[in-house]
Formats: C-alpha cells, structure tokens, sequence
C-alpha cells in the first residue's frame, strides 16, 4: 500500500477510533484501574491489589445449584456467570433457529418489493428496547395476552403462573429482542451466494438437500457466525431484561454488577466481575471460532 | 434577504442572545440550548422523590410560586437514590425516612435545615421536630413530612380465612402461599422472617456476622421463593394485587386506600408479630445546583396543612402538619385510626436506623439471597 493511501486510510479510520477510544477504551481502562482497588463504606481504598479477583476464585464450602458444585466461598458470581452464559447460549440458538429460515426466505423467495420486506423486519425496533420489553411482560403476565388467550378459548381454567418472573421470560424476551439483528447479517451473506454455483450442483447432479448442505450453507458461515456473536455476546450482560421480566429466579451476571456498583457498596468487585466476565465470553468466543474452523471458512469464501 | 439580513447582523454581533435563540429554535437548536439559559440563572431544582410524590398536589405552594414543578428523578429505594447521588447526580432534595436518612449524613451529603425558613415548621407535631433522625448532632437534617405504616396487605376474597382469623407475617415464609404473595425486595424481608421465628425487631434490625448468615439462608430464602415476585414499584404491586395474581403483599397505607377506591375487596392486616411505623422527610443535599431557597420553598410546600389534606385524602398517610387533621376531611381522618404519630409508633414498631457497616452487610447479604434463587 502506498503511504498516500495509507494516510487516506489511516485519516477515515481516526474518527471512528477517537470515538471507541473516548467511549469503550477509557471505560474498560477505568474499569481494570478499579478493579485493583477496594472499598469499605464510603471511602476507597487506592492500594494496589489482587483481593478482588482472589475472592471470585478463594475455595469455600460453597454451594450446589442444579447439581452442580461450586466450592468457592464467595459463589454468587461463579453461579450466574454460568447460568447467565446458558441462558445466553439457550437465546442464541432460538434466535438463530427463527432468524436463519427468515434470512432464507428473503434472500431466496422474495423477488419484488424486497425494501418493504426489509422496513417490515426493523418495525419492532421502531420503538424502544424497553418497551419492547415491557410489552413482553404484558404478553406473559398474570392476565395478559397469552393466559387471557387460552382462557377464552377455555383451554385453562386458572392463569399459567410460570410463564413470567423466571428464566425461561428472560430467555424468550431476549431472543425476541435480537432477532432482527441476526436477519440482517445471515441476509448478506445468503445474498451473496453465486446463483450459478446452485445451479451447477443441481446440473451435476445433487439434490436438494445435498445443495443446500454443501453449497448454502457453508457459504452462509460468515453471516451466521456474526450473528451468533452478535447476540450472545451483549445478551450475556442484559440486565434491563432480567430486572423487568426475570424475578430474582431469573437474575443474570449483569444484574449482580448492578448490585454491587449501586446497592452493596462494592464497585471495585464489581468492576473485578465484569473484567472475569470480558475474559471469559473472549476466551469462549475464541474457542467457538477455533472449534468451526472459522480460519477454513474464511480462506475457502476469500 | 431575510437570511442575509440575519447573518449580516450576527457577523457585526448586532443580534441579542434572544434573536438568537429564537432563530436557533426554529432549527431545533433551541431545544438543546434552552435548559442551558436555565441554568446560567441559578438552576432548576433537582428532587429526588418516590415514585408516585411527583405529582403537582404534593408541592402546591411552590408550584404556585415557582410557575412548574421542579425536576424530578424517581428512586425506589434510598440506597438506591444514595448510590446514584453518590455517583454524581446533582439533586437539592431527597426524600429519605427517619431509619435512612442517616446514611447521606454519613456520607457528608447532608447540609443542615434553618427551620426558621420554613414558615410551617411551628405546626409539626413537636414529637416529630425532635424524633431520632431528625435531628442529628444537634442539627435538624430532615424535616419530617409523612408517616405511615408497613403491613400486610391482603385481598379479603380470595386469602384463607385461618390468615384473617390470626393475621402473621409468616405467610411470606409458608410455602402454602407460594407465589401468591409479594414481599417488597428489601432487606426487611429477613429481618420480618427473623421476628416470625421469634427474634424481637430490635434485635433483627442489626444482625450480623454468623447470625446474619443464618437468618438470611433460613428466612431470605424462604421469602425469595415464596413470592411471586419481589417488588420495587408500588404500582406494580399495586396491579397484581388488583388482578388477584397476588393475594397477600408488603405494602403501605396506599395500597390498600387505591384499592379501595377502586372497588376491590383489600384489607390491611395487623400481623401478631406488629405492624412496623416510618416517617420520611425532606433533606436538602450538598450537591445540588439550585439556588437553597428554592429548596426551602420545595420543603416549605412539602409541609403546609395543603398538602397534608391531599395527603391524608388520596393516601392514608399521616402528615407532619398537625393543622393537615383540622382542614382534611373528617370522615377520611375518622379512617385513619390513629392521627398521632407519637400513639402511632407506641403502638406499632419504629423502623430502626442501623449503622453503615450493618446497612452493607444487609444489602450483600440480600442481594447474595436473590441471586442464588433457582
């Protein structure tokens, strides 16, 4: 590359990294600065320390949840860490599994008015998170749509209690709240797909499902696998989510740091747990990466 | 020409702040540079109320004075508030109670009340001018405003007449009321749990160490799983209870007041082991912006006779005011039982301030108890 253009790079490439400098670099720096530091009451200690994060892993005698054993003194943030990364993972599949066929449809079946398609996928997000949030605890709730729905249907008798204030509320909210952010990348890429390479596969032979298994979609990887990361990873960390339609059986990692910043007093933990939280889901999103070859893929589509 | 006029006049600065303003406004310029005017001039004043305290009728007088309410920002609970002021927000006046208003004097958010600047001071009931948390070092911190109760409150229809025979608090531990009832997410819900386990409420209010960890793993647990939910918002009790989703739920004099306007068969309950009693205030805070006597106006306000008969007339709350009694409705005051809030807290428990440390612990602890729910 020539220096010019590298100047022309460099110059388009500043704003957006004074922004993620300004906004995500300086956060995270303060974050891992405190993390280091401890607080007792109202005052904060600013003596270097490791004491936060020897607490998340100090041995203890713990306790059991859904059968699994924590032995560590101070459990709650191993717990939800894991069931937060669950939950998580449970979101992501449902979200791919609705978003693909979706994906599919627009890239393959619609030929005319594919822009109003399109307008009709991002309605939800005309209104805010929140709200769509709360609307799902309306759907859900005691007498909202779902239980008044099958009560005059006659269906049931007495309102389904469990389907608010648990995990499996948070679970359907979140992945309803990423859908339309899964489309669009899986969209890009099935859209991309060479037409002739289907038609090749047919000429030689393949059926269907052998196309589709063979051309479609690894070619769709890409899209996929940003989309998986684009859910899971924020979904993760919601705490808006578990707060609103969760109850404390649906409490997720983000809501502990929110405990720990506003309530208890303890904003360099806090600030620990959400650094351990930023290393894991790395460290597991490479490790997803790494176990589909992502390298492969992205040689074999160039 | 009109846009060359103008842009003639601002290059020989011959346009005012105003022309300019109004100019920008037609962009929509103004609405980002308006609230910036605001606060050249001193500030608005910033309040950090309950929910549902926003409201016009509660701060009469000063609306009329002031033209608007102040600004507002709901809290929940007052460590949730603490926390937020805390970290930075600039709020002139909270809203705490006699049991936390402690906790932002511990902070060094507190700045001292001059009663002499609040023309309805003489009418508070003297028992409340001097009550512990109004008063601290010598210094008034809070001026007390209302005071009610917390209970039980249940829907007469729907509950189990053993409960209406006998009424206790044990029913947020029975499993036989499992998602049936709502406790208030707070620490109290332990610390009631330690009292229906036989503890007295002065010991309970201050566990700590070993003891805390036992009352929590026994009696939070309990409470966690057996409510429906834990609730934050009054509202959103409020609704549930209206539903019959709940049929039994912390709550406060309102709850039951609402719900009765409303048609629905609610009670309140006088639990065995006792009702508890709090009164809250108004406490000016140093990091506010605004000029102080706007936030003796906004306190002022808080404690007219005015605002106690919208009080005692909407909620069911007692008023700080003793003249509030004399102009509210009678048959409303006749409701209330006890107009008195030296008799009212004889005759129920006094929510008791712990210290800082305990008030930590506390909030750890419970916030522990939640997280481990399944």
């Amino acid at each position: 590359m020539s220096s010019a253009s590298a100047r022309t790079g460099l110059s388009l490439l500043s704003p957006a990294f004074l922004v993620m400098a300004a906004t995500l670099l300086a956060p995270v720096v303060a974050l891992i600065v405190m993390s280091f530091w401890t607080q007792s009451g109202f005052e904060i200690d600013r003596t270097f320390t490791l004491a936060n994060y020897a607490r998340l892993v100090e041995p203890g005698e713990g306790t059991v949840w859904y059968g699994i054993r924590f032995p560590l003194a101070y459990p709650v943030p191993a717990v939800l860490m894991v069931k937060s990364l669950a939950m998580s993972l449970v979101a992501t599949i449902c979200v791919i599994g609705v978003a693909w066929p979706m994906a599919y449809f627009l890239a393959f079946r619609v030929t005319r008015y594919k822009a109003m398609w399109m307008i009709l996928l991002t309605i939800p997000f005309w209104t805010s998170y929140l709200l769509r949030v709360f609307s799902w605890k309306i759907v859900l709730g005691f007498n909202g749509a779902i239980n008044s729905g099958l009560q005059w249907l006659g269906l049931i008798k007495e309102p389904l209690e469990f389907l608010l204030y648990n995990p499996l509320a948070v679970m359907i909210t979140l992945a309803h709240s990423w859908i339309a952010f899964s489309v669009l990348p899986i969209y890009v890429s099935l859209e991309k797909i060479d037409r002739t390479l289907l038609e090749a596969a047919s000429d030689l032979g393949d059926s269907r499902w052998k196309r589709f298994r063979r051309i479609t979609l690894p070619l769709s990887m890409p899209g996929t696998i940003a989309a998986t990361l684009l859910v899971f990873i924020p979904t993760v960390g919601d705490y808006v989510t578990p707060t609103l339609v969760g109850g404390p059986g649906g409490t997720m990692i983000g809501s502990l740091v929110q405990q720990l910043f506003l309530r208890q007093d303890n904003a360099p933990l806090g600030a620990a747990i959400s650094i351990v939280m930023m290393l894991i889901i790395a460290a597991l999103v490479g490790l997803f990466l790494w176990l589909i070859g992502y390298r492969r893929i992205r040689r074999r589509i160039g | 020409m009109q846009r060359v006029k103008f842009i003639d006049r601002m290059a020989q600065g011959k346009l005012s702040r105003r022309d300019m303003l109004q100019s920008a406004g037609a962009f929509g310029v103004g609405l980002i540079a308006l609230p910036r005017l605001a606060r050249a001039q001193g500030g608005p004043l910033t309040c950090l109320e309950w929910g549902g305290y926003d409201a016009e009728e509660y701060v009469g007088a000063y609306v009329s004075k002031h033209g608007a309410l102040p600004d507002f920002s709901i809290f929940s609970g007052e460590e949730e508030a603490l926390a937020k002021v805390r970290a930075g927000f600039a709020a002139d006046v909270m809203h705490p109670c006699n049991y936390s208003v402690s906790r932002f004097v511990n902070a060094g958010l507190v700045t001292e009340i001059d009663t002499s600047k609040l023309s309805n001071w003489a009418d508070v009931f003297p028992a409340l001018q001097t009550a512990e948390g109004v008063v601290q070092d010598g210094k008034v911190v809070m001026a007390p405003a209302d005071w009610g109760n917390s209970s039980i409150a249940y829907r007469s229809d729907l509950i189990d007449p053993a409960f209406v025979a006998d009424p206790t608090w044990a029913i947020f531990y029975d499993e036989a009321y499992a998602g049936k009832v709502s406790m208030l997410d707070n620490e109290v819900a332990f610390q009631i749990g330690a009292m229906v386990g036989g503890m007295p409420y002065d010991e309970a209010y201050k566990l700590s160490g070993a003891a805390l960890e036992e009352a929590a793993k026994t009696w939070g647990a309990k409470a966690v799983n057996v409510s429906r939910f834990l609730w934050n918002d009054p509202s959103e009790v409020q609704q549930a209870m209206a539903s019959g989703e709940i049929v039994a739920a912390y709550a406060w004099n309102d709850l039951v007041k609402n719900l009765k306007a409303e048609g629905i068969p609610v009670e309140y309950a006088k639990p065995k082991e006792g009702m508890f009693t709090w009164f809250c205030g108004l406490t000016m805070l140093n990091s506010g912006k605004a000029d102080p006597a706007l936030a003796y106006d906004f306190i002022d306000a808080w404690l007219s006779p005015e605002t106690g008969k919208y009080l005692i007339e909407s909620s069911g709350y007692g008023h700080a005011n003793m003249k509030s009694f004399e102009v509210a409705d009678p048959a409303e005051v006749a409701a209330m039982g006890i107009t008195d809030p030296e008799a009212m807290m004889g005759s129920s428990i006094l929510f008791r301030t712990p210290t800082d440390e305990v008030q930590v612990e506390h909030n750890r602890v419970w916030g522990d108890i939640k997280a481990l729910k399944m």
